[in-house]
């Protein structure tokens, strides 16, 4: 029996070999009497046995990216890696500004329907090959390109002649790319204005972009991701999986990615060809740990650097003074409001069908009052969002705490009766629904309010949880816009011109989903987006978002949170609002990691 | 005329009665069925959750619907976790994300476990003994149909058609009857009836040539009461046990189900009948396990004893109505 | 019996083909397309996903678009014609746009081989699961059935009961607890998974339950065992205990638990999503339930026809591997 034992655990464990020895790269077979590449691999890690060099950053994004490709891309983790990588005409500094890129300046023409960027001289890439205005010509085109078929392919829809390309039929006999890209109001140009030669020609330093309208704001456009140089012979050569490949990711931004193990990490680092404010001084690494009660028993043992940290956690992390020393929490880029469906077709119980009650301002003004945001924050979020009665959030341009806004229970009950239903009972014959995609986070949410609203005026509310991606496809309809939904929007890039003009005007489709039409609202907004005078510009948005509260077109609101656990020894971390992947993000040299 | 005969007869005929009292089988399976100490626990335990899942309105001791304010993820009492938080003596088991007990709803929850474990499993006997039985006694083509169809169901892998099927489907009018029940009933049925078909199947096949099923042919006896009153109680002792392992297999998928997100979908509703389920506790108690452990813990272990005492049963029901054991100890 | 094999064989055509107009249905009457992204931030704009939709062939007609995912259909782009199932391809992925599910699956990543492809991770969990649940079940199982009724027989019992009571998730987190934050034997986050000792945790979660599965198995097949008359005979025939175990028993045991080796590794597979996803392991099924919830409609198929591929061969073994052990079992047909 004993001999079965040995021999049978000795199985076990030689099968626990085998089982990853199987990994062993191509060239194991020199090492024949070895039974596990128990050392790294060569390919694999970046733990030395010896340690010297660099401090490595490792931060936690949970979830691998499906997708690096700029100019397709649109997920926070996709861009984590992009903004690595790369760099843009322009970019931001800690406090969302639009600053110089890798172009140095930029001039509007008179009526701001031209922009013409110079770029800093002697631009390169990370492997030393230049970079010039050809690549960003070739940047742009290839985001409005309908081949491409990008994500974020509308964001660019002011240039000249882009909805038209976007539009055209590329399966129609004669299709010729060439005559829309000469058409498009993208160039690149020598600073004489003649054409450039090729992706050699350093006296290209000049790109022009022409609107079909007046935009003061694309500058700030110009520095997100889809305006990210990656170079065509690359993606050509590497084809529809080039941007898989570290081989083919060379960029201009402040890292080089140099290791890509698909759903497990990836290793960057410094770029010392970076034009940017910077060069970080250390190595940085992305792991993907999904489990939030993982990463954060990782992080504890000191595995991670910086991770978000989870709302089930904060009462650990509170009642820990080192964890809570570590914690940082700050506004975040989104807000989220609970959103009145206007233009949907709602049926009560019996079957008939009514009209949106939110179409009378008094009730939305009852819902809106009666909205408790700051108990939401405590009780619901955990602290982890911030209540808010205003729609562009603290840290960002245009910011105002004004509002008109507030919790006030009585008058909210005094609106109901006021309003054309007389009061809760009208309403409760209607059915109301409240539609949330079902994740456990946001039960709790809509328990929680249904519950609230239930109190403080009377009002029934069922809940309607509906599959995730399934809520996502109802919203973008207005005929199955939910009655009642918690949604919000997180902005695209730092101007209130995103926050504004882009999601709350009657001929945007974010507005139309909703339903909600403010002609004063459009008119006012029009007037700002081509107002080049900053200060009347900023004046203009200010005007036009108390308007907007004043019409109470949902209720608001809070702001979420970006929360971090970041360890003692990294510093320098220099948080904005934008730090959607991770914090420090948005300025990464700032950053110094200390032996540890 | 002597009496010595009739009470030589008393005397064998009481000698009869002392070493071999006559019982039924059920009467025999059930005295076997006791001396097994494991599955007298089983069935206590078992007995037990029941109780708590009918009378959970009379035993919980605080509303599980009750939101309280600025209570979340108080520890219980007993627990000094690793946050600085008072615990509530009202709270047992501490609470959840939203300041509920969590004992009550754990209580509340047994009912979903207990349904999804038995009401399934009655479906798949019924659906899966039909199928078997015809398809065992008719054989033939209709035979082979059947035996290809459950060929195709179970090269599906379960837990995958499950997936598919509740996110497909939860937003449909069938997703939505009683908060996903009727869906999760039936998806659990469609998969799981094949085993038992192939069971029955094979017990059909071997009672089928015995001699009194053709006796009872020879007789007139129709077909479809020869397979329902002649064989299929012959083969009533496997699908008992069959049926004891199905329903901690249920209970175990529910909860993995609830894990992932598309089980039953908690009701805020304070006169549904299902509140809430150990597999949607378990989902919200797995990122809390730093503060509040007993989120987690106490559905996973209520699981862990339903199924533990489900297994013993069916253990014990094994050994008890195994007629080869019979007139052994 | 070759041409049983041959027979049964064929039959798996039409079991994948069900099974992937069975998928093929299901998935696509759940709304939502594959380019609905988080419903708070920018959507794709029409235009873009009419393209997009053109580019999959998702403006097509449900029943073309099934017939060309199976056989092959002409791409309305590129006017070529792509082959479908039947050559091996299992669709291009709609969220990673450019790698086809075969890629995704199967292809190894730079440098290294096939076994560290994301099929190959899973794998070869799969088979440290099985091989752990074997080489701990089965003594187990011999050793309960040795002494039952015994006190060793109880604890056997419950230690291999309490395998399958207890959710694989709950065991997973509570391990990563303990072995990493309290006892610091492991490191929680897998540095690079060529390392033996990063395999010990998943492969004991996903594996218990099989283990305890094949000890009561293994049980009560060799209680089964222990009552023939045969082993009577040997043990009155005066032969060492040992001996007895060995050659008699074991041999007949272990029929039952061989037969369902294979089903078991085909569970093990398809099943291990939770355990990838706890400790972040570069398998197959996470990527799977990922893959469903965006609705990326050729993972989906290609992955479920995978993993019915899987399980249909594991349960084609059963039989065969019955009539080879076995030569008492006569083959129905």
């Amino acid at each position: 029996m004993r001999k079965m034992f040995a021999l049978l655990s000795l199985l076990v464990l030689a099968s626990m070999v085998l089982a990853a020895c199987g990994g062993a790269p191509t060239d194991a077979p020199a090492q024949p009497d070895q039974p596990a590449a128990t050392d790294a691999p060569a390919v694999a890690t970046d733990a030395p046995v010896v340690d010297a060099g660099p401090q490595t950053l490792r931060v936690d994004l949970n979830v691998y990216p499906d997708l690096i490709d700029p100019q397709k891309s649109s997920f926070v983790n996709e861009i984590a890696t992009l903004k690595m990588i790369y760099m843009g005409l322009t970019t931001f500094n800690e406090k969302l500004e639009t600053i110089p890129g890798s172009a140095e300046s930029w001039t509007y023409n008179d009526d701001a329907t031209q922009v013409v960027f110079t770029l800093k001289s002697g631009l390169v890439y990370s492997d030393g090959s230049a970079l010039n205005a050809k690549r960003f010509e070739y940047a742009f085109q290839r985001n409005i390109d309908p081949a491409t078929a990008g994500e974020y392919s509308s964001i660019t829809d002011e240039i000249l002649g882009a909805p038209e390309w976007r539009a055209a039929d590329t399966a129609a006999e004669g299709y010729d790319p060439a005559t829309f890209t000469a058409a498009l109001g993208v160039k690149a140009s020598h600073a004489d204005g003649s054409d450039c030669a090729d992706y050699e020609d350093t006296a290209c330093d000049t790109f022009t972009l022409t609107f079909s309208k007046p935009a003061p704001y694309f500058a700030t456009i110009a520095g997100i991701w889809v305006g990210y140089p990656a170079k065509q012979e690359n993606i050509e050569e590497g084809g529809e999986l080039w941007w898989n490949s570290s081989k083919f990711q060379i960029g201009n931004g402040p890292f080089i990615m140099d290791v890509v193990e698909p759903f497990v990490r990836q290793h960057f680092v410094p770029n010392p060809n970076f034009a940017g404010a910077g060069i970080p001084t250390y190595d940085l690494e992305y792991r993907y740990i999904t489990d939030t009660a993982v990463s954060f028993e990782a992080y504890k043992n000191g595995e991670l650097d910086i991770i978000e940290s989870a709302a089930e956690d904060l009462a650990t992390i509170e009642a820990d003074p080192n964890l809570n020393a570590q914690h940082l929490q700050y506004a975040g880029s989104c807000t989220l409001l609970i959103k009145f469906g206007l233009e949907g077709v709602y049926t009560d119980p019996a079957g008939n069908s009514y009209d949106s009650p939110f179409k009378d301002k008094k009730v939305r003004e009852a819902f809106a009052f009666s909205f408790d945001a700051v108990g939401w924050a405590k009780d619901v979020d955990g602290g982890l969002s911030l209540a808010t009665w205003t729609w562009i959030p603290p840290g960002f341009p245009g910011y105002s705490a004004d509002s008109p806004l507030s919790f006030d229970p009585a008058r909210a009950q005094q609106a109901l009766a006021d309003s054309s239903y007389g009061g809760p009972d009208g309403l409760n014959a209607l059915g109301l629904k409240l539609t949330f995609g079902d994740t456990p986070r946001n039960r709790q949410r809509s328990e929680w309010l249904v519950a609230k609203y239930k109190e403080h005026l009377g009002v029934d509310i069922a809940l309607d949880p509906i599959d995730s991606t399934t809520f996502t496809a109802i919203t973008k309809d207005p005929k199955t816009f939910p009655l009642l939904a918690r949604q919000g929007w997180c902005a695209d890039y730092p101007d209130p011109q995103n926050w504004l003009s882009v999601y709350w005007r009657s001929d945007t489709s974010f507005a139309q989903r909703q339903g909600y039409v403010n002609l004063e609202f459009d008119a006012l907004t029009a007037q700002a987006d081509v107002e080049l005078d900053p200060v009347k510009r900023a004046d203009l948005y200010n005007q036009a978002q108390q308007l907007l509260l004043a019409d109470i077109p949902s209720a608001f609101g809070y702001n979420n949170l970006n929360h971090y656990l970041v360890q003692p020894w990294v510093k320098g971390l220099t948080p904005t609002p934008q730090d959607a992947d991770w914090s420090g993000s948005v300025t990464p040299w700032t950053i110094t990691v200390d032996a540890h | 005329m002597t009496t010595t005969q009739p009470a030589t007869t008393n005397r064998i005929a009481e000698l009869n009665d002392v070493f071999r009292p006559s019982r039924s089988l059920g009467q025999e399976a059930w005295s076997r069925l006791i001396r097994n100490k494991a599955s007298v626990v089983g069935m206590i335990i078992i007995s037990f959750f029941i109780i708590l899942a009918a009378f959970a309105s009379v035993i919980a001791p605080e509303n599980p619907l009750k939101i309280n304010d600025g209570m979340r993820f108080l520890p219980p009492p007993f627990y000094k976790g690793s946050t600085n938080t008072q615990p509530d003596q009202r709270f047992l088991l501490g609470t959840d994300s939203l300041g509920r007990d969590v004992l009550s709803r754990v209580i509340y929850g047994a009912r979903v476990s207990m349904v999804v474990g038995f009401i399934p499993t009655a479906i798949i006997l019924m659906l899966g003994t039909v199928i078997g039985m015809i398809s065992g006694y008719v054989g033939g083509r209709l035979d082979n149909v059947l035996m290809r169809l459950t060929d195709v169901i179970y090269a599906f892998p379960d837990l995958l058609f499950f997936i598919i099927v509740m996110v497909a489907l939860r937003d449909s009018f069938l997703g939505r009857l009683m908060n996903g029940l009727i869906l999760l009933f039936a998806a659990l049925a469609i998969v799981n009836w094949v085993s038992v078909a192939r069971l029955v199947r094979g017990q059909v096949l071997s009672l089928k040539q015995k001699e009194f099923v053709e006796a009872a042919r020879c007789i007139g006896v129709k077909d479809a009461r020869i397979m329902f009153r002649h064989i299929l109680p012959n083969s009533l002792g496997p699908l008992i046990v069959s049926a004891a392992f199905s329903v901690p297999g249920l209970i175990i998928t529910e909860a993995i189900l609830g894990y992932l997100g598309i089980g039953l979908r908690p009701s805020t509703d304070s006169t549904a009948f299902f509140i809430t389920s150990w597999g949607a506790l378990m989902l919200d108690g797995q990122s809390a396990i730093n503060g509040q452990p007993f989120l987690l813990l106490a559905p996973a272990i209520c699981v862990a004893l339903v199924v533990l005492a489900f297994t013993f049963l069916g253990d014990g029901l094994r050994d008890a109505l195994d007629p080869r054991m019979r007139g052994t100890q | 019996m070759t041409t049983y094999l041959i027979r049964r064989l064929f039959w798996l055509i039409p079991v994948l083909l069900t099974v992937s107009a069975v998928t093929f249905i299901i998935m696509r009457s759940a709304p939502g397309s594959p380019w609905d992204t988080d419903a708070d931030r920018r959507q794709v704009d029409a235009l873009t996903q009419k393209s997009l939709e053109a580019y999959y062939g998702l403006d097509k007609p449900m029943w073309r678009q099934f017939v060309g995912y199976v056989i092959g259909d002409w791409n309305s782009q590129t006017d070529k014609f792509v082959c479908g199932l039947v050559c091996g391809n299992l669709g291009p992925s709609y969220r990673q746009r450019g790698r086809s599910v075969q890629d995704i699956l199967f292809a190894a990543p730079e440098n290294q081989t096939f076994w560290q492809s994301r099929f190959g991770y899973s794998v070869r969990l799969g088979l440290s699961a099985l091989v752990f649940a074997i080489f701990i079940g089965i003594p187990i199982g011999i050793i309960a059935a040795l002494k039952q009724n015994t006190i060793t027989d109880y604890i056997a019992l419950f230690f291999a009961t309490s395998g399958i009571s207890v959710p694989s998730f709950v065991l997973a987190i509570f391990l990563i607890i303990i072995f990493g934050s309290w006892l610091h034997w492991v490191d929680i986050i897998v540095d690079d998974w060529t390392q033996v000792k990063y395999w010990l945790m998943p492969t004991l979660v996903l594996g218990f339950g099989t283990m305890a599965f094949t000890a009561r198995l293994t049980r009560s097949a060799m209680l089964e065992v222990l009552r023939q008359d045969y082993i009577r005979t040997a043990r009155a025939k005066g032969l060492a205990e040992r001996v007895v175990v060995l050659r008699h028993m074991l041999k007949n045991a272990l029929i039952p638990v061989i037969t369902i080796l294979g089903p078991a590794l085909a569970g093990l597979v398809t099943g291990s999503f939770i355990i990838e996803t706890m400790f972040s392991f570069p398998g197959m099924g996470r990527a799977y339930v990922q893959s469903i919830g965006q609705r990326d409609y050729s993972m989906i198929m290609g992955t479920t026809v995978v993993y019915a591929l899987l399980v249909a061969v594991a349960n084609l073994s059963v039989d065969v591997i019955y009539v080879f052990i076995d030569p008492r079992i006569r083959l129905e047909e």
